[in-house]
C-alpha cells in the first residue's frame, strides 16, 4: 500500500525572537520571530510596542499579517493606542489591517472613538464608524447618531448608516430620518437610510 | 456516577450565575479557542452539568477548582464541547479536487522520493482521513508512484481513540458506495470495522489548532483539510488558526475548508484558487506563483 504512517514531527523549540531575527532579510525568518514574540505577549506586554513599531515599516504581507494576528489577541490599551495612527496610513493594506485589529479590541478602542468620529480626516471617520460595530448596540448607536448629527461628508454618513443598519437601536430613528433630508442629491443615501430604518423597526428594538 | 447528598442539590439543578457562566466561557476559550456567549448558554450549561454530575461536584466552585488541578478533567470538559458528527465521503467534491487538480500540481514541484503529506484537522472519529485514503487508492492513478502520509488530528482525545479503533455505524457509511464498503470494511457484531491496512496507514494525534506552540510540530504538509472547525471560533481564534495552518503548509500547499467557510474573510495570507471541482486556498509558493 502506498500509504505510509509516520509521526507528524517533533515539537519545535520556540523560534528565535532576537532583534537580529526581526531584522532578518528573510521574510520567513522575520515571520517566525514575530510569531515567537506574539506568543510571549502575555508574559512580556512591552513586546506589543515592538510589534506595532515593526508594522509601519514591514514590507512583507505575510509578516505583517503575523504581527496583526498577534496584536489582535492582545487587548491592551497601549496596543490600541499604537495602532490608531495606522488608520491614517497611505497604505490601504496597512490601514485596513489596523482597522480589523482594532475592531477585535472594542474595550481598548472605546475611549478613542469619540475623537476618531470627529477627526478632521473623513477617511478616519469612515474607519471609526466601522470600529463602533464592536461596541454594545446602544453605545454604538449613540456615538454614531452624535456623529451623524454633525457629519457633512456623504461617505462618512454612509459608513455610519451601514453600521446602524446592523446595530442601531430605536433611539437612532430620528437622526436617520434627518440625515436623509440633508443630502437630497444623493439617492443612495436615502436608500441606505430606508434600509437601516426598516431593519431597526423590524428588529423590535 | 454522582450520588445525591441529602440537603444538597443534584448537579442538574445547580444554578449557574452570570459570573460563573462567563468564567467558564473564558476558560474554555483560553484552552480550546471555542467561543460561546449568552446565546449558547443552554448548550454550555447542559455540558457543564453533565461534567459536574460525572465528577460528583456539588457546586460550580467545586468543579472549577477541580479544573485547576486535574488536566484530565480539562480534557474531558473540552471533549464534551466538541462536535463530532460526520460521515465518509462528506463534501466529496473536495476529494475530486484533490485528485483532479491539486495533486498533479503538488507532484510537479515535489522532489522525487519525498512524500505527499495530507493533514485532516479536525479528524473527529476518523471518517475524513480514512475517506481521503480510500479516495486516493480508488481515484488517483499515480497513487503507487508516491509515498503518501495521512495524519488526522483533533483536540478531542476521546474521538481519537475511536478513530484508531476504526469501527463505524451504517449511518457513517451512508455516502460510501456498497462496493467500497465491501472492499474496505468488515462487518462485525459491533459495526463495520475498517480494513486493517488502512487503519495502520493513518496516524492520529491530538492537536489544538489555535495553540501556536503545539502546532509547531506540524510542518511540511501539502494539503490541509480543515473543514467546519473555524465556524466555531471567534475572529481572534480564527486568525490564530489561519496563521498556524499557513505555517504548517509547504509553499504552494493547499487548505480545504467547509463549504460555508471562507479563508478570505479570516486572513489575507492565502490565495483563492478556483478549480473545476472546488474552491480552495493556497499558500503562495513565490511572489509570482499562480
Amino acid at each position: 500500500m502506498p500509504l505510509v504512517r509516520r509521526e507528524p514531527g517533533k515539537p519545535q523549540p520556540d523560534a528565535g525572537t532576537e532583534a537580529a531575527d526581526l531584522r532578518s532579510a528573510d521574510p520567513e525568518r522575520r515571520r517566525r520571530a514575530v510569531r515567537g514574540l506574539g506568543r510571549a505577549l502575555d508574559r512580556n506586554p512591552e513586546a506589543a510596542e515592538t510589534l506595532t513599531g515593526l508594522l509601519a515599516t514591514e514590507p512583507d504581507p505575510t509578516v505583517r499579517e503575523a504581527i496583526l494576528s498577534s496584536l489582535v489577541g492582545h487587548h491592551d490599551p497601549r496596543t490600541a493606542q499604537a495602532l490608531l495612527p495606522l488608520l491614517r496610513s497611505q497604505d490601504a493594506g496597512l490601514r485596513n489591517g489596523a482597522s480589523e485589529a482594532l475592531q477585535a479590541m472594542p474595550d481598548a478602542v472605546r475611549p478613542h472613538l469619540p475623537g476618531l468620529l470627529a477627526d478632521d480626516d473623513p477617511d478616519v471617520r469612515i474607519l471609526a464608524a466601522d470600529l463602533a460595530r464592536g461596541l454594545p448596540a446602544r453605545e454604538a448607536s449613540a456615538l454614531l447618531c452624535d456623529m451623524l448629527d454633525r457629519e457633512t461628508h456623504v461617505n462618512a454618513c454612509a459608513a455610519a448608516i451601514d453600521v446602524l443598519a446592523e446595530t442601531g437601536t430605536p433611539d437612532a430613528l430620528g437622526t436617520l430620518r434627518a440625515v436623509a433630508g440633508r443630502f437630497p442629491g444623493e439617492p443612495f443615501l436615502a436608500f441606505a437610510v430606508s434600509v437601516a430604518i426598516a431593519r431597526i423597526e423590524g428588529s423590535g428594538g | 456516577m454522582a450520588r445525591d447528598i441529602p440537603g444538597q442539590p443534584a448537579s442538574d439543578t445547580v444554578a449557574v450565575t452570570d459570573a460563573e457562566f462567563e468564567r467558564l466561557c473564558a476558560f474554555l476559550y483560553r484552552r480550546s479557542g471555542l467561543s460561546y456567549g449568552e446565546t449558547k448558554r443552554y448548550f454550555v450549561e447542559r455540558r457543564l452539568r453533565d461534567r459536574m454530575a460525572a465528577t460528583g461536584a456539588r457546586s460550580f466552585q467545586a468543579y472549577f477548582g477541580k479544573l485547576a488541578t486535574d488536566p484530565g478533567e480539562v480534557e474531558r470538559l473540552i471533549n464534551a464541547f466538541t462536535v463530532n458528527e460526520t460521515y465518509f465521503y462528506r463534501e466529496e467534491h473536495q476529494f475530486r479536487c484533490l485528485t483532479g487538480s491539486l495533486l498533479d500540481r503538488i507532484v510537479a514541484r515535489k522532489p522525487a522520493g519525498s512524500p505527499i503529506r495530507i493533514w485532516a484537522i479536525p479528524c473527529a472519529t476518523g471518517e475524513e482521513p480514512y475517506s481521503i485514503a480510500i479516495w486516493l487508492l480508488e481515484n488517483w492513478p499515480k497513487v503507487d508512484e508516491w509515498d503518501i502520509e495521512i495524519i488526522g488530528s483533533d483536540i478531542d482525545t476521546r474521538v481519537l481513540k475511536a478513530a484508531e479503533a476504526g469501527l463505524y455505524s451504517t449511518r457513517a457509511l451512508m455516502r460510501l458506495p456498497e462496493v467500497l464498503v465491501a472492499k474496505y470494511f468488515r462487518r462485525t457484531p459491533a459495526g463495520f470495522l475498517i480494513d486493517e491496512a488502512l487503519r495502520g496507514s493513518v496516524r492520529f494525534t491530538r492537536a489544538n489548532v489555535v495553540d501556536a506552540a503545539e502546532m509547531g510540530r506540524y510542518r511540511g504538509f501539502d494539503v490541509v483539510f480543515c473543514r467546519n472547525l473555524l465556524i466555531y471560533f471567534d475572529e481572534v481564534s480564527r486568525r490564530q488558526a489561519a496563521e498556524n495552518i499557513y505555517d504548517s503548509l509547504e509553499p504552494g500547499g493547499y487548505v480545504c475548508l467547509g463549504h460555508t467557510e471562507s479563508m478570505s474573510r479570516i486572513s489575507s495570507l492565502f490565495r483563492v484558487r478556483r478549480f473545476p471541482e472546488a474552491i480552495v486556498y493556497q499558500k503562495p509558493a513565490a511572489p509570482d506563483d499562480d
